[in-house]
């Protein structure tokens, strides 16, 4: 923040005083040369011969606000301010002050006076109205994308709204079936299985038609191996949700590991169906199509995937698989070239 | 004994009586297929289970967890004495941080005579192995090595391994020095092979990591848990010439062996292109796998991923521990079968095309049944008799704290038994087995029934011996090379569909039967010997349930 409109009302006080004229002389001198004591010295007793002056307050909190002394800064900001409500350069670091000094609540009028819409979204999640935050920092982020500092304030006040609506579904008597499917969500987040297992369990025993919970269940299932209990959730879950492409593609899945190719074979279809370029379903599919015999099919599959997905973990694959059936199909040149590419692939560390 | 003509003139010893006249023969296979049926019908092949080794493996675990402690436990089926019986010799490991205290009796590797009773004497300290150095115990591997007809052993180690020569008067000599066999660093698996087809047993070792208790570090937050390898860098593994007169020469660079670092446990070996000469697989953790092809003797070149055998079905690496590499599908050509850490599922590798294999895992039936389990020790061996080889896996986590860590696994477990139906796996419940830390786990006739029996050796806990009971009849040939090495390693041996390769190597930490088995529930059978070098040898009229001898034909 620059104190440059402030130097101009230091010239009109020089005019009048010769001592006031040195001491702003000394003052920016020292603060140009980062002697931030010297300043501090030079306009404080400039602020004592001139206590009106508005510029001089300014000054005096611009240079211990520079010097990170965001404590010290607060009473003369808030003293130029007083006298002239304009400076906006004031009211900026006088909010950014507050803020650093963890006086969130003090802090917002004066940041949204002065416009600084990510400072406000932080000020604003930390009197706990991260809804009003989001809208900030999702405008700042459009302005700074990537920025990591606004990243991880988005992430509290999504949290934050989360657990706050989650907060009100606890709340409701009795523990409905969404507060249980809500508990099993977090929990199996947190890698607490059997948790999870038992509020999934208590959700549909009081709402079996819950969409959802049968794929977590079939989520938990798969991820720990247990393949008969994940097709077993996945097809309940597809008899409520038929159009979700995930179901099926898991469904398929879990087939897949389970030695059932022709079954497997018909899900993946069905999920290709349903979300037609999901890249997981399109390699998954591959394999199945290739094991049934259907080799232009299956690498048809596996070239779409190196298309929308060049460079990860499922190109990888993508290119393994390319590359057996090309030497199954006597394609020698063209499974070197896929060995050659996964090797790429790997070498990058794309795992 | 009685000494039969067979074949070409070949000859071979078989244990009790003459030939069968030819309507006496025509009269057993009647005989035999009836009860064939019958005991296919109302037997049920399975094991008992006996603890009879007055043996425990002292892994000494730590607060600091060091991942030595959790990888130990081999075990080696020889018949050291020449009685025909196999004996059993167990590694121990030591105490934790070194020195590893091996002179305190309670940290000595133990071998264990087979007596014809079947209980086993413990004979350590009569066959002078009970001194085992300062040296954190790993596995081992049996062969005769100088072909004096007496079984010797390497024992590997963290820090210098041993090779013991059995002097054939029941006891052993540590010539590891003179042998130029000693290596360094951390050691696991290790097999004879003779790769070059001179006729000398050479010999390679897996090592895993570039790690000492020195360089440890901890792992796992809020509680310790053992490392993941990744936390360490790997190692290369060694290949020793056998030379002749006890001694070996380091070939490792020169063979192209050293050019891969890897983190090495289990070895398992096979000619899987058949051109003679016996190529290399070693199941690395938690990075791709080696299968080094042998170039007719003179280099090895590392094929893995072209092979298609380096990566599972999604291009991932896994945690390779044991390895089998056998015809599991009855068409001549040998597969792989890497156990890994629950959720990879145990990794199959079916050789389709000629030394191009397909991932398998899924079809055969076989990542349904493993996706929970943790596989060590491995074999793909005909325990029931039928014909097909069917998949034994030593079992339990490497974590012995991963149940607070993933709920639904478990550190400890039964050891698995998996039955081939034609290809497809299914789960044999295995009656008395209970949840064990398994390792190791090797893989004989102990009692010359015919049957395959296991030796499962226990981290920190007892071994356990499996004696394989009602199944079907089966043979074991005993081969001895003339002109190629004595074990007959290398030998490719058929029968009707059934193809074994004749090698003491794979598992992980321990070394099997040199011996062939077959199924013959049909009674007597003929095999096809193919020996190492190529030539050929049929044998005819093979009595079940007992032991064979074959004598290589030298023309």
């Amino acid at each position: 923040m620059s104190p440059i409109p402030l130097v101009l009302i230091l010239l009109f006080a020089q005019s009048v005083n010769p001592e006031l004229s040195q001491l702003v002389e000394t003052g920016m001198k020292a603060k140009v040369a980062g002697d931030f004591d010297d300043a501090i010295r030079a306009f404080r007793r400039l602020s004592e011969l001139a206590p009106e002056l508005a510029a001089a307050h300014a000054n005096l909190g611009a240079v211990y606000f520079e010097k990170h002394d965001y404590a010290e800064s607060i009473g003369p900001l808030r003293r130029a301010l007083s006298l002239r409500p304009d400076l906006i350069g004031s009211e900026a670091m006088l909010g950014t002050a507050l803020l650093a000094i963890g006086d969130a609540s003090a802090s917002i009028a004066h940041l949204e006076n002065a416009g600084i819409g990510d400072l406000l979204g932080v000020a604003l999640l930390e009197v706990g109205r991260p809804r009003e935050a989001l809208d900030r920092l999702e405008a700042a982020l459009l302005q700074h994308p990537g920025d990591p500092d606004l990243l991880y304030y988005l992430s509290q006040a999504h949290g934050r709204l989360a657990k706050s609506v989650f907060d009100r579904l606890r709340a409701q008597p009795g523990g409905t079936a969404r507060t249980q499917q809500m508990l099993g969500e977090a929990t199996a987040a947190v890698g607490q299985r059997a948790e999870a297992e038992k509020h999934f369990a208590a959700a549909l025993a009081s709402r079996s038609d819950l969409r959802g919970v049968h794929f977590a269940l079939g989520e938990l299932a798969l991820t720990g191996g247990d393949y008969s209990r994940a097709e077993t959730e996945f097809r309940a879950e597809a008899v409520r949700s038929p159009a979700h492409a995930a179901t099926a593609y898991k469904l398929g899945l879990v087939l897949m590991n389970r030695g059932e190719t022709a079954k497997a074979l018909a899900e993946l279809t069905r999920a290709e169906k349903l979300a037609s370029d999901m890249p997981e379903t399109l390699l998954e599919l591959g394999k199945a199509l290739v094991l049934a015999g259907d080799v232009v099919a299956g690498e048809k599959r596996f070239r779409r995937v190196l298309e929308v997905e060049d460079g990860s973990l499922l190109a990888e694959a993508a290119h393994l698989q390319l590359m057996q059936l090309y030497r199954k199909t006597g394609r020698g040149a063209d499974a070197e070239r896929e060995r050659i590419a996964l090797q790429r692939l790997r070498s990058r560390g794309t795992r | 004994m009685g000494s039969v003509a067979a074949g070409r003139g070949a000859r071979f010893v078989v244990g009790g009586g003459g030939p069968p006249t030819a309507l006496t023969r025509l009269r057993l296979a009647r005989y035999a297929l009836v009860l064939f049926c019958v005991v296919v019908l109302s037997a049920k092949q399975d094991f008992s289970f006996t603890r009879p080794l007055e043996f425990l493996h002292q892994n000494s675990p730590t607060p600091q967890k060091y991942l030595l402690e959790t990888m130990g436990g081999g075990v080696a089926l020889l018949d050291y004495d020449g009685d025909g019986r196999l004996d059993i010799f167990l590694v121990n490991g030591g105490h934790l941080p070194g020195p590893f205290h091996r002179e305190n009796s309670k940290y000595w590797n133990r071998l264990f005579r087979n007596n014809p009773n079947g209980t086993f004497t413990d004979v350590t300290v009569a066959a002078g192995l009970h001194h085992a150095g300062n040296v954190y115990g790993m596995g081992a591997s049996a062969a005769d090595f100088d072909n004096d007809g007496h079984t010797d052993l390497y024992v590997t180690n963290f820090g210098a391994n041993q090779l013991f020569h059995n002097n054939g008067n029941g006891t052993f000599t540590d010539i590891t020095v003179t042998a130029g066999v000693a290596a360094a660093g951390w050691s696991v698996s290790a097999a004879f092979l003779d790769y070059d087809n001179d006729g000398r047993l050479d010999l390679f070792v897996a090592r895993y990591l570039d790690w000492d208790p020195g360089r440890n570090i901890t792992c796992g937050t809020p509680f310790n848990a053992y490392c993941r390898p990744d936390k360490f860098p790997g190692t290369t593994n060694l290949l020793f010439h056998n030379e002749g007169a006890g001694r070996f020469r380091d070939v490792s660079t020169a063979s192209g062996i050293t050019a891969f670092v890897g983190k090495g446990m289990g070895v398992a070996v096979n000619d899987f292109d058949a051109d003679g000469f016996p190529d290399i697989f070693v199941a690395n953790d938690g990075m791709e796998q080696f299968l080094f092809h042998n170039e007719h003797g003179t280099r090895f070149r590392e094929v893995a991923l072209e092979a298609g055998v380096a990566l599972n079905d999604n291009a991932q690496t896994f945690a390779g521990m044991g390895a089998a590499f056998a015809d599991y599908d009855n068409d001549g050509k040998p597969d792989l079968l890497v156990t890994n850490l629950a959720l990879e599922k145990y990794a199959l590798y079916r050789q389709e095309d000629a030394g191009q294999f397909a991932y398998t895992s899924l079809t055969s039936g076989l990542a349904a049944l493993t996706s929970r389990s943790s596989g060590w020790g491995v074999g793909l061996h005909d325990f029931d008799n039928d014909g097909w080889k069917d998949a034994f896996v030593a079992q339990s986590h490497v974590l012995d704290n991963v149940e607070r860590i993933h709920s639904g696994l478990r550190y400890l477990e039964p050891p698995a038994l998996y039955r081939n139906v034609r290809g497809h796996f299914q789960a044999q419940s295995l009656t008395g087995a209970s949840p064990v830390a398994g390792r190791g786990a090797a893989f004989g006739d102990l009692d010359n029934d015919g049957t395959v029996d296991v030796v499962l050796p226990i981290l920190g806990g007892r071994p356990l011996v499996l004696m394989n009971r009602g199944a079907a009849a089966g043979v074991t040939i005993r081969l001895i090379g003339v002109r190629s090495n004595r074990d007959g390693a290398g030998a490719i041996v058929r029968s009707g569909t059934q193809t074994v390769y004749a090698t003491s190597a794979g598992s992980y930490l321990s070394a099997n039967d040199t011996r062939i088995h077959l199924a013959a529930p049909a009674g007597p059978i003929s095999v096809e010997i193919l020996w190492p070098g190529g030539h050929g040898q049929t044998v005819r009229g093979i009595p079940v349930s007992r032991v064979t001898t074959i004598r290589e034909e030298i023309e």
